[in-house]
């Protein structure tokens, strides 16, 4: 989506109404749209068309005459910068064949404003105005990627580790304990609630663990669903499924055998 | 890496693990730790008490061209500790001489 596609002055006129409308749209369709992105998709894209209908329909799409694109670019830039951010799902499915009938209904402004680039558009718009949407819409976490950081150079902090264990729904405890495990050192946590953690990890390796970790403890081993719970008895932990009520044994955390680094007198690392 | 996970669940995982006299499950378990600086070490635990592993250290320093030691646990009996990640290595390598199977392996580590 870069802005030699777009015919400027066209698209800062365009952009007025549109938001007036999608508003509009939005505040209409609201309800539906929890459900299913699909659906959202169409009506958003009927709601496009329409707005494409009240421009000026004299340039046509073919066309790429950009009179005053040079003056206009930074604002335009200034204007959308949401478009670029958000990426969603549903959008892609419904591109295709929506493409098909805007293409003949709506004449000019269509190829500036690409359809994806509309759909993206709009998507960023809901997801801002509905911030809990973000959650409906994908009923898997959407998980932040770890914050890791080297601290000096033998240590790393794992800035938002906290927010990661209340993510997945799991004790900050028993998530760092898989983590020192696995990664086979120490850690803890520090005065700001970052884990600090003795080693040097690139983010990519924590977030392998972490996704180990998901596999093992956070998601259903028979229907993969997130939606867990993990229950210690006596002292085997058990994984249960809320959403297909399967149980079943996870195994337990430990740091097994250790060797011995660095100083010799460092005294064994914790067992669970 | 995390094969073991592709598998169904297994329901009488738990009775092979109790009937294992095992300090732990039967599985071999391949960490790696840091040392200082860029420095790793592999270390492979569960190998079964009858092998020789001191001959398996010998075998495994001349394949991978690393040093490597037997260290007498405790608790987790022999282990064995090679220098550097040879994770990859030790995997295929058990496997090839059939000391374990791939299923018994469990890796760990980043
Ligand atoms: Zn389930």
């Amino acid at each position: 989506m870069d802005g030699e596609d777009f015919d400027p002055t066209l698209l800062k006129k365009k952009k007025k109404k549109k938001t007036f409308d999608l508003d509009a749209a939005l505040g209409l369709d609201d309800g539906s749209k929890k459900e299913e992105t699909k659906e959202v998709a169409n009506e958003d894209a009927t709601a496009a068309n329409e707005i494409d209908d009240n421009l000026d329909l004299e340039s046509f799409g073919k066309k790429k005459k950009k009179k005053k694109k040079a003056i206009n670019l930074d604002d335009l830039e200034g204007a959308l910068p949401k478009v670029e951010g958000e990426e969603t799902q549903g959008e892609e499915k419904t591109g295709e064949s929506m493409d098909a009938d805007e293409g003949a209904d709506v004449d000019a402004p269509a190829a500036d404003y690409t359809y994806d680039e509309l759909l993206k558009r709009i998507f960023s718009i809901i997801l801002d105005k509905n911030p809990e949407m973000a959650a409906g819409r994908k009923p898997k976490f959407v998980m932040r990627p770890p914050q890791v950081l080297r601290v000096g150079t033998k240590k790393t902090s794992f800035a938002n580790f906290l927010d990661i264990a209340r993510t997945l729904h799991r004790l900050p405890k028993h998530l760092l304990d898989f983590l020192l495990a696995e990664l086979g050192t120490s850690g803890s946590l520090d005065g700001n609630q970052q884990l600090i953690i003795k080693g040097r990890f690139q983010p990519k390796q924590i977030e392998n663990v972490l996704r180990r970790y998901i596999k093992e403890y956070v998601t259903c081993h028979t229907c993969r669903s997130p939606e867990t719970i993990l229950q210690k008895d006596t002292r085997i932990f058990f994984l249960q499924c809320e959403s297909c009520g399967s149980r079943c044994s996870v195994a337990s955390i430990k740091s097994g055998f250790q060797a011995v680094t660095g100083k010799r007198a460092a005294i064994r690392a914790k067992t669970t | 890496m995390s094969i073991q996970n592709l598998n169904t669940f297994d329901p009488f995982a738990d009775a092979i693990k109790g009937a294992d006299d095992d300090v732990q499950d039967g599985l071999v378990h391949i960490r790696i730790q840091q040392r200082n600086g860029r420095k790793t070490l592999t270390t492979v635990q569960g190998l079964s008490a009858e092998y020789d592993l001191k001959k398996i250290v010998r075998s495994c320093k001349k394949e991978f061209a690393c040093n490597g030691t037997v260290i007498e646990h405790p608790e987790y009996g022999e282990v064995l500790q090679l220098q550097g990640d040879q994770r990859e290595n030790i995997c295929q390598w058990l496997t090839k001489v059939g000391l374990a199977k791939s299923d018994q392996l469990k890796v760990h580590g980043f």
